[in-house]
């Protein structure tokens, strides 16, 4: 039972990494598809964490796959507010293509 | 055009050396950037460099610990990774001192999972629609948060909320980008505010105007 709610959360999770990877390609500019980055694959990681966590046996693997996602959540935020910043400021602004 | 800013991920305000806590010469805060009347003097006290440094070893040694299981044979990376870890916050600089509400901590860490799902849920229907329901923009959003972690944390939220991603901030005032320009910002902003006052246990900020 509990390896069919893992699998559940671990496919649901891949599904929005796919999302995230359609958004990437699909959307018009570095600003969109950073929302898709960010976003799709933030609860993609997420639902893929929680997943493996309930097949993880010892508490110190669920602790490393919760530190693991606490580093991607901060880091992805960060990355993503660095990567507009830089885009803004180097005068992509609402550059289609 | 960048050289105003140092290399810092969500603030591009200038940040000074040290806290107004650890300076009491310094001037008063400069007007519109509210100070969380709570903040306990004890707390402020508390932030010396040596108490920052025996914390930082404390929390890095549990992640190393945790890391590799408390192996005693992975100490002789872990003891020099630890210190030169907790040497690093001392370089930079102090930031303001602040707390944590329980309560809103856990107000906020289920909000917070709820809105993720919302915002991953949306891009993704976004992403998938065969027409992709796009009508991307920029709106600016006068920061009201103190300077410090309450901001950091308001900045980087806004990336995971729905159709929202902060791209920039120029003194007090953030750049949102937006998936949508026909939705509503500043009720959504101004409720993450009241959220993040509450995690951090601040007093309610100035009224909202609009």
């Amino acid at each position: 039972m509990l390896d069919l709610i893992a699998a559940f959360f671990i496919a649901s999770g891949t599904v929005f990494f796919v999302a995230g990877t359609v958004g990437l390609l699909r959307f018009p500019d570095i600003f969109c598809r950073l929302h898709a980055l960010t976003k799709a694959d933030g609860l993609g990681l997420a639902l893929i964490a929680l997943g493996v966590g309930l097949l993880a046996g010892t508490p110190g693997e669920i602790f490393r796959i919760a530190l693991v996602w606490s580093a991607l959540a901060v880091a992805s935020a960060t990355c993503s507010h660095l990567v507009a910043r830089y885009a803004l400021r180097s005068g992509m602004e609402g550059r289609d293509d | 055009m960048c050289a105003t800013s140092p290399l810092r991920p969500v603030s591009s305000a200038p940040v000074p050396g040290l806290t107004l806590a650890d300076r009491p010469d310094m001037p008063a805060d400069p007007p519109g950037r509210s100070v969380p009347a709570l903040r306990s003097r004890g707390a402020a006290q508390r932030r010396t460099p040596l108490r920052r440094f025996a914390l930082s070893v404390l929390v890095l040694s549990l992640i190393w610990g945790a890391l590799t299981d408390w192996r005693a044979d992975a100490l002789v990376f872990g003891v020099p990774a630890v210190l030169l870890g907790a040497a690093i916050p001392l370089l930079l600089p102090d930031s303001a001192p602040w707390r944590l509400s329980v309560r809103g901590a856990v107000l906020f860490a289920l909000w917070f999972a709820v809105q993720s799902v919302r915002g991953a849920v949306d891009v993704a229907l976004r992403a998938f629609a065969p027409r992709m329901p796009l009508c991307p923009g920029f709106r600016d959003h006068s920061l009201r948060l103190p300077q410090g972690a309450p901001r950091i944390m308001f900045v980087n939220t806004i990336t995971l909320l729905p159709g929202t991603l902060s791209a920039e901030i120029r003194d007090d005032v953030l750049r949102v980008h937006m998936l949508d320009t026909r939705m509503a910002l500043e009720p959504a902003l101004a409720d993450l505010e009241i959220r993040i006052r509450q995690l951090f246990a601040l007093p309610d900020g100035p009224e909202v105007s609009s």
